[in-house]
C-alpha cells in the first residue's frame, strides 16, 4: 500500500505528465493534456496558469526557457526533480488502486477485465 | 497581438494583478482560440475572472487564502453598506415639529391631553440627544443600543378617563378613517412572574398599536386595565411618530456595499501578496487580520439571527436601520477594535521588505 502520498487532482496529474520528458509552453501543455486524456480534459488558460503558479510555488515545476514565435514570447516549463518524484509516487498510488479495482472486477465478471 | 479578440482578452486580463504575466496568458489564449473567433466564450471569460482574482491574492500554494478573502470581502461590504445607509438616512424628511405632532395626536386620540412633546433634535439620538463626542463612550461601552431612530411624541398622565382598550379601539377607528395602515396590536407583560403563586392572566400588560401612513409611523402604547384602578397620577398612554426608511437607503446600500467589498478585496489581496515570504511583520499582519475577522464576524453572526427573529415575531411598519441587524452600535467596541487591527495590519504590510527579495510574483512577462 502506498502511504504518505497526497492524492493529486486530475488536471495536476496530467500537467505533470505532460511535462515529463519535455519542456512545454502554455498552449503546448494544453494540447498535450488533451492528447493524454484522449480529448476528455480540455484545460482553460486561467486554470492552467493557476495550476502552474501553484506547482511552481511547490517546487514541482520551474521555468525552463523562452522562445519567440510570430512576435509572441513563449515561456517553457519543465518538471523539477521533486516534481518527478511526486509524479512517480502518484502514478504508483493510482496503479495500486487500479490493480485492486481490476482484481475485484475480474472476480466479479471473469473474462471481462 | 492586435485585433478584437486580443483586445477583449486584454480587458479580461485586468482581473490579474499588474505584475502578473498577462502577455504570456494572452499568447496562450490566442494560440488556443479557433480561427474566426472574435470574442471570448462565456466559459473562458468566467474562468479568467475567477483565476485572475485568485492570482491577485498571491500565495499560489495556499488552499485557504481564497476563503479568507471571501470572508473579508463579504463582511467589509456589509459594513460599508451599513455606513452608506446611515448617510442615506440624512435624506429622510425631518420629523413633525411639536405643534404639528400635538395636532396629529389630537386628530387620532381626541380628548387626550398629551404632555412632554418636544422637537426631535436629530434623525438619530442617544439618550434623547444627538450623537456627540461626549456620548461616544456611551455608544462604545455598552449603551450602543440607546442610539436609535429619533421619535416625537408624548404621554398622557392622570387618572384614565376611558379604558386603554377603548382608547386603542377609538385610535384604530380614527387611524383607518384618516388613511393610516394599522397593524395587529402587540401585547407584552409589564413584568414577569417571579415564582408561585403567580397567575400570568392577572399580570398587567402593555399593548402597542402600530400604524403607517406615507413616510411616517406611529406607535401607541397603552397600559392594561389595572391602571384604571389607580387613583394616583400616572402615565397610562403614550404615542410617538417616527420616519420610515427613506428610499435613498436602498441604492446607497447597494453602491456602498459593492464599493466597500471591492476596496476590501483589493486591500486584502495587496497585503496578502506583500506579506508572502520573508516579510518582517508577516505573522503580526496575519494575526491582526484574524482578530479583525473574529471581532467583525462574531457579533454579526449573533445579531443577524436574533434580528430576523425579532422582525418576524412582531409587525414592523418599516425596516430597522441596517446597522442594527449587524448588532451595531451595541457591539461597536468590537467593530472599532477590529477596524483598528485592520488598519494596523495594512500599515505593517506596507513596511519595506528585505532588499534581497522582491515582492514574489509569478514570472513577469
Amino acid at each position: 500500500m502506498i502511504r504518505g502520498v497526497k492524492p493529486m487532482r486530475e488536471p495536476t496529474f496530467l500537467i505533470l505528465t505532460a511535462l515529463a520528458g519535455a519542456s512545454r509552453h502554455g498552449y503546448g501543455i494544453v494540447q498535450e493534456v488533451e492528447a493524454l486524456s484522449e480529448g476528455r480534459v480540455s484545460l482553460l488558460t486561467g486554470t492552467l496558469y493557476t495550476a502552474l503558479d501553484r506547482l511552481t510555488a511547490e517546487g514541482l515545476v520551474e521555468h525552463d526557457h523562452d522562445e519567440e514565435v510570430d512576435g509572441r514570447v513563449r515561456h517553457y516549463y519543465r518538471l523539477t526533480a521533486p516534481g518527478l518524484t511526486a509524479l512517480t509516487a502518484e502514478t504508483a498510488r493510482l496503479r495500486q488502486l487500479t490493480g485492486a479495482a481490476e482484481a475485484r472486477l475480474r472476480a466479479l465478471r471473469p473474462g471481462l477485465v | 497581438m492586435a485585433g478584437p479578440l486580443a483586445r477583449r482578452y486584454r480587458r479580461l486580463l485586468f482581473c490579474y494583478p499588474r505584475t502578473h504575466r498577462r502577455d504570456e496568458l494572452l499568447a496562450t489564449l490566442l494560440d488556443a482560440a479557433p480561427p474566426g473567433r472574435t470574442r471570448p466564450t462565456a466559459r473562458e471569460a468566467a474562468n479568467l475572472i475567477r483565476h485572475g482574482l485568485r492570482a491577485r491574492l498571491g500565495r499560489p500554494a495556499s488552499r485557504t487564502v481564497g476563503a479568507w478573502a471571501i470572508l473579508a470581502t463579504i463582511i467589509s461590504g456589509i459594513f460599508a453598506a451599513a455606513f452608506a445607509t446611515r448617510a442615506a438616512w440624512e435624506t429622510a424628511e425631518p420629523l413633525p415639529r411639536a405643534a404639528q405632532t400635538r395636532a396629529m395626536l389630537a386628530e387620532i386620540l381626541p380628548g387626550q391631553e398629551f404632555i412632554g412633546i418636544e422637537d426631535a433634535p436629530a434623525a438619530f439620538t442617544i439618550y434623547g440627544a444627538p450623537l456627540s463626542w461626549a456620548t461616544v463612550d456611551d455608544l462604545l461601552l455598552g449603551d450602543g443600543g440607546e442610539y436609535a431612530l429619533a421619535e416625537v411624541g408624548g404621554v398622557v398622565r392622570g387618572v384614565p378617563t376611558r379604558s386603554p382598550q377603548e382608547a386603542l379601539d377609538l385610535a384604530r377607528q380614527r387611524l383607518l378613517a384618516t388613511g393610516w395602515t394599522v397593524y395587529r396590536p402587540v401585547v407584552h407583560d409589564m413584568y414577569g412572574c417571579v415564582g408561585p403563586p403567580c397567575d400570568p392572566a392577572t399580570l398587567p400588560t402593555s399593548t402597542t398599536l402600530l400604524a403607517r401612513r406615507g413616510n411616517t409611523t406611529l406607535a401607541i402604547e397603552a397600559d392594561s386595565a389595572d391602571s384604571m384602578n389607580s387613583v394616583v397620577d400616572t402615565t397610562y398612554l403614550s404615542a410617538s411618530f417616527q420616519r420610515t426608511t427613506p428610499p435613498a437607503v436602498y441604492p446607497f446600500a447597494i453602491i456602498g456595499g459593492l464599493a466597500g467589498a471591492v476596496v476590501a478585496f483589493l486591500l486584502f489581496s495587496w497585503a496578502s501578496r506583500r506579506t508572502t515570504g520573508r516579510h518582517p511583520a508577516r505573522w503580526v499582519v496575519t494575526t491582526l487580520f484574524h482578530v479583525t475577522m473574529v471581532f467583525w464576524w462574531a457579533p454579526t453572526l449573533v445579531a443577524v439571527p436574533s434580528s430576523v427573529w425579532h422582525h418576524l415575531d412582531e409587525p414592523h411598519p418599516s425596516w430597522r436601520p441596517m446597522w442594527e441587524w449587524l448588532g451595531q452600535p451595541v457591539f461597536s467596541l468590537f467593530f472599532v477594535v477590529g477596524g483598528g487591527c485592520a488598519l494596523l495590519g495594512v500599515a505593517l504590510a506596507a513596511l519595506p521588505r528585505p532588499r534581497t527579495e522582491t515582492v514574489p510574483t509569478t514570472a513577469p512577462s
